[in-house]
């Protein structure tokens, strides 16, 4: 699965260990997320979307 | 160009490994001069190890060493942040994960003690009496129960990549060691292969455990 995790991340300003304080999750985390190495939960999923403010098909996409 | 501007430009991981290798290397030489002293005044007696004993005592150094170094980067916040959120990050890590790491640290040395200590038990004493095979079995059964719930208290304490990564490492370790070990049962049983004993076993599961354990942190992005 394709996310935009990083552009959004770097819109913000936001280093991955920023991210990962805002989501409680690790930097190791964030990082698997942005390389594709790792998909989040649905629960992961929806607190990113809320807080991009973003609906989550509008941050993780389908490789279909 | 000196030697100092030499030193400045390398990276701070090339440092420290330098740093650990002028300490170790004296601290290493020194301990092995005072081994022979000992040796040669009659203080030390050779201790005779099996070979599957002198793998489960190379495990339990393995997991001694890791384990050390984690909860003594544990100790500093400042390090520890480093370690975990890149070589550019300033901020220092929080209280919670110095602690998380401490106990990852905690666990991997109560491993090597339980590693370690019935080959080491059986060749200090020898022979070893049945009062004493029974005190270190209850410490043994001792350790093991504290590490249990060390380990109980860092999945409930992970975040979910670290837990994904747990299972996957567990999942893969029952499906390739199990099947190991019918292979290698099967071909005792039809006399192809010699009997492996349990602590044989306990240590092929062990290796295979912490490769597994590595391949799949690799593939889950633990590393950089």
């Amino acid at each position: 699965m394709k996310n935009r995790l990083k552009v959004l991340r770097a819109e913000r300003d936001w280093s991955q260990a920023d991210l990962a304080q805002r989501l409680d999750v690790s930097r190791q985390t964030i990082n698997a997320l942005e390389t594709g190495k790792y998909d989040p939960s649905l629960p992961l999923a929806f607190k990113i979307a809320r807080l991009f403010g973003q609906p989550i098909e509008a941050i993780f996409q389908d490789e279909d | 160009m000196t030697a100092a501007s030499n030193a400045q430009k390398l990276s701070p991981r090339a440092r420290r490994a330098l740093i650990l290798m002028a300490v170790g290397a004296p601290v290493g030489f020194a301990a092995g001069r005072v081994l022979v002293w000992l040796k040669r005044q009659g203080y030390w007696r050779d201790l005779e190890f099996s070979s599957s004993d002198v793998v489960s005592l190379g495990l339990a150094t393995f997991l001694v060493a890791v384990g050390l170094v984690t909860m003594a980067v544990s100790l500093s916040r400042k390090a520890l942040g480093r370690r975990i959120n890149g070589e550019e990050e300033t901020r220092a890590a929080t209280p919670a994960q110095a602690s998380f790491y401490a106990g990852q640290g905690g666990v991997l040395v109560l491993a090597a003690v339980m590693l370690a200590a019935p080959p080491l038990a059986g060749a200090l004493f020898v022979p070893l009496s049945p009062l004493l095979a029974s005190a270190v079995m209850t410490g043994l059964i001792t350790v093991f129960l504290v590490q249990t719930a060390g380990n109980i208290t860092l999945w409930v304490r992970s975040d979910e990549l670290m837990r994904r990564t747990m299972a996957e490492t567990a999942a893969v370790s029952y499906g390739l060691l199990q099947g190991l070990l019918f292979l290698w049962a099967a071909a005792e049983k039809l006399s192809l292969l010699p009997p492996l004993t349990l602590w044989d076993a306990v240590n092929v599961n062990m290796i295979g455990y912490l490769l597994i354990s590595m391949i799949v942190a690799w593939r889950r992005g633990f590393v950089d």
